[in-house]
């Protein structure tokens, strides 16, 4: 086999975990496909990576970005080699979203009707009504099955020893599943017979399991309900992967402009008039989806429609206020509902976070900032954050104070150095820093978690924020079959 | 279905059919200045394919090159090739999950020709025919893969309820346009004339083995406008539209249904009982005018009735 100089450029920082190398030698989960990737030139790896460019192109598998009146069509950079996970690991991470999503929900329907955990003093009533996104319409309400988080894209990362940390719960619209298939799907163009030939588990049973789960949300009981995804429409940033969705359900694809509500009933117009809709798997933000009572000037949603879902006409996916267990503040509690409502110890840990709101806490970061990263407790994206250890004197100056007048829309933590992989670029392997995001589906039947997920990476050398509003890209993401399969597959 | 989405779709295929009318037109009418300098003129093209009045139209470089990048890359012509087919992109964008994904891979790839910056040079600087061959082409291909993996249904019906009504609007306004350029009953204008006007859109062979032997003004209108073998006839193109129509009837009873197809029955009768001798006797003008009122007064009545 001919030594290509792949692994030979591949320089790993010492402090930091990454999910090839170890001490020199490549992990055995990833030797396979080392191996197949030493064999080819880099002219041939180069034509791969521009293959995939054309691919993700031809497909529309673009955001547009409008700039001086004129759109332009960007590709969300896609690195051609994989990410790896055993399958040791990812029993782990799912028996870890499975216990903390079945916690999360018992927390949503628990802070909307009885409130114990305020009232045994578990979680300070404080944080939880200072938090914009807690919606009080929400209460007492029952939503079908108890469940409020239907779908969730729940953020890990890896510290430098490799344990798993969640770093966010994303409960409300998450996205990014549409680049897991997509990104499968490139992967089997540009590396044919590579997937099989390492026992790597399919992800495209995700649509079937979610169109299964919103069937059984539906509130009359027949036998086509029907299901409707509501998208802002085609100039949101997500709009591929909310078509996509609705193409891989077969379920309509509908604007804010589709629907009406009548007698507390929602109907979407066709050519035939009027047909009632039972089920919204909505990706428009709870605050635009109701300009009766939320944002009054939002063109996004539908006047009336929360009280068809309160009177239980329709059902919405995922519920409204979910927004109150994502707030980074709540976070912190996590590990205390598990307890609480599980009797469980947390099987995934999250990472220490400070109030800035409590004085000691607000203290100590501020005189170790250097090590910290500040975020809004409710913004996402990257966005609103601080890096401690990349920012200047007069940023540091400037985010304090504005910490100060504010300190409950703030949280910090310890900047965690995030696991490497290896992606390849500029002709060669590079390591760059990753994340991980699966996509976990609570239905009647429980949690499913398709083997896989977003690996979104970090494309700037060092850098930390993977967030593609901040230059991140992805990977396709293999979670492998257990080795007894392994063994079978060849 | 969708309201939303049977207009968008709808559109789309109106703007595709449109592309392909102006892309066809160009490719003739580029060969023709090529051939005969003195009757030349671009006049009649941007008088039927743009939004110019006639001061405009009179003020127009006239230059070959220059009404080519006006009329295919041209980004202030709403009429632009550019702008057509970036229009029926974004319909489609707005459907995708309601044509096949083939269908959205044509349309994605026409776009992405269309804003490759190679293309307005080499129209500038290299042989049109061969830049306008590959755009016609590409519709080519959006029309073979509608065919061939589009389901029947009602979004297939709408698509060409768009196609059909664009085409015999557009066959309207060609002859019209074409023949008001000439005297009342002028029957000696230059073969070159009518050879181009039928190569435009594409029915000079038919007409030759029709036909044979010279050109008449009634020949051609029997062709244009009556023709049931001609694809690109008016007669052809409101039979057509008005089967795909009748595709949208339902079991129960729909108002907007039935003054539609009254109104499309209509048309194809005033057509249907018409002859050569009898439009050139109520004259060609008159009867084209009205023939064009009807089509529009179509495309209001699906608004209101299927779109709104």
């Amino acid at each position: 086999m001919p030594i290509s100089d792949l692994l030979q450029s591949y320089l790993v920082d010492n402090d930091t975990w990454d999910e090839m190398y170890a001490r020199a030698s490549v992990r055995e989960q990833y030797t396979k496909a080392i191996d197949f990737l030493q064999q080819l030139s880099p002219e041939e790896l180069n034509k791969k990576e521009d293959l995939a460019k054309k691919l993700f192109m031809s497909q529309g598998i673009t955001f547009t970005v409008y700039n001086s009146g004129e759109g332009i069509e960007k590709i969300f950079p896609f690195d051609i080699i994989p990410r790896i996970i055993t399958a040791t690991e990812w029993d782990f991470i799912e028996r870890g979203i499975k216990q903390r999503l079945k916690a999360l929900n018992l927390f949503l329907k628990d802070i909307y009707s009885n409130q114990f955990i305020l009232k045994d003093g578990i979680i300070p009533a404080q944080i939880i009504f200072s938090c914009p996104h807690y919606l009080r319409e929400m209460h007492n309400f029952a939503v079908p099955y108890d469940i409020y988080v239907h779908i969730s894209g729940i953020d890990l990362i890896r510290d430098a020893d490799g344990t798993f940390y969640i770093l966010e719960d994303n409960l409300r619209t998450p996205s990014g599943v549409s680049y897991m298939l997509e990104n499968r799907e490139i992967t089997k163009r540009i590396f044919p017979d590579l997937l099989p030939n390492n026992n790597v588990r399919s992800v495209t049973e995700y649509p079937n399991i979610l169109y299964r789960n919103l069937v059984s949300f539906s509130p009359r009981q027949i036998k086509n309900p029907t299901i409707v995804l509501l998208t802002p429409g085609i100039y949101n940033s997500a709009y591929f992967e909310h078509s996509t969705l609705a193409r891989l359900m077969g379920v309509e694809l509908v604007q804010g402009s589709d629907l009406v509500v009548d007698n507390h009933k929602v109907y979407m117009k066709t050519t035939n008039g009027l047909q009632q809709v039972d089920v919204i798997y909505r990706r428009v933000d709870d605050e635009f989806l109701d300009p009766l009572v939320f944002n009054p000037t939002s063109m996004l949603g539908v006047a009336g429609i929360l009280s068809a879902y309160r009177k239980g006409n329709v059902a919405i996916v995922n519920a409204l206020g979910n927004g109150v267990a994502d707030d980074k503040a709540v976070y912190t509690y996590v590990p205390a509902m598990i307890k609480y409502y599980l009797s469980e110890e947390p099987i995934l840990k999250n990472v220490s976070t400070y109030h800035l709101a409590q004085e000691e806490e607000r203290e100590y970061v501020f005189s170790n900032i250097q090590n910290m990263v500040i975020k809004k407790t409710n913004e996402s994206g990257g966005y609103g954050m601080l890096m401690g250890s990349a920012a200047s004197d007069e940023e540091i100056f400037q985010y304090k104070n504005e910490v100060l007048a504010n300190p409950r829309e703030f949280i910090a933590q310890p900047i965690i150095s995030l696991s490497s992989a290896p992606c390849y670029m500029d002709g060669k392997l590079q390591a760059r820093r990753i994340d991980l995001r699966p996509y976990a589906l609570c239905g009647p039947d429980g949690v499913e978690i398709v083997p896989g997920g977003l690996t979104r990476v970090a494309l700037r050398e060092g850098s930390l924020i993977v967030n593609s509003s901040q230059g991140g890209g992805s990977k396709d993401t293999w979670v492998l079959g257990s080795q007894g399969l392994a063994g079978e597959s060849e | 279905m969708l309201s939303r989405v049977a207009d968008s779709l709808y559109w789309m295929s109106r703007y595709m059919e449109r592309a392909d009318g102006i892309l066809r037109m160009l490719k003739i009418n580029y060969a023709w200045s090529q051939d005969d300098i003195q009757e030349f003129s671009w006049k009649p093209v941007l008088r039927i394919f743009t939004s110019l009045n006639p001061e405009e139209i009179n003020g127009f470089s006239l230059n070959t090159r220059d009404v080519l990048q006006y009329m295919v890359t041209g980004k202030e012509n709403s009429n632009s090739v550019l702008n057509i087919v970036t229009l029926a992109r974004e319909n489609a964008r707005s459907v995708q999950d309601h044509i096949t994904k083939e269908m959205w891979q044509c349309l994605n790839d026409f776009y992405h020709t269309m804003r490759d910056d190679n293309l307005a040079v080499a129209l500038q600087k290299d042989d049109p025919i061969t830049v306008l061959d590959i755009l016609i082409r590409q519709g080519l291909i959006y029309v073979g893969t509608t065919d061939v993996t589009m389901a029947r249904g009602e979004g297939n019906s709408f698509l060409n309820i768009g196609k059909f009504l664009e085409r015999a609007i557009q066959s309207s306004d060609i002859l019209n346009v074409k023949i008001s350029g000439l005297g009342a009953d002028d029957n000696h204008a230059d073969a070159a004339y009518w050879k181009y006007l039928l190569l435009s859109i594409s029915g000079y062979e038919l007409y030759l083995k029709t036909y044979r032997g010279g050109f008449e003004i009634k020949n051609v209108v029997e062709q244009v406008v009556l023709s049931d073998q001609f694809p690109r006839s008016v007669i052809y193109s409101v039979n057509h539209l008005h089967r795909h129509f009748e595709r949208l009837k339902t079991d129960h009873s729909n108002e907007g249904f039935d003054n539609l197809n009254f109104t499309i029955g209509k048309l194809k009768s005033r057509i249907k009982f018409s002859t050569s001798s009898s439009i050139i006797h109520e004259g060609l003008k008159k009867y084209l005018t009205e023939i064009r009122f009807c089509l529009v007064e179509t495309g209001m009545s699906l608004n209101k009735n299927y779109f709104a």
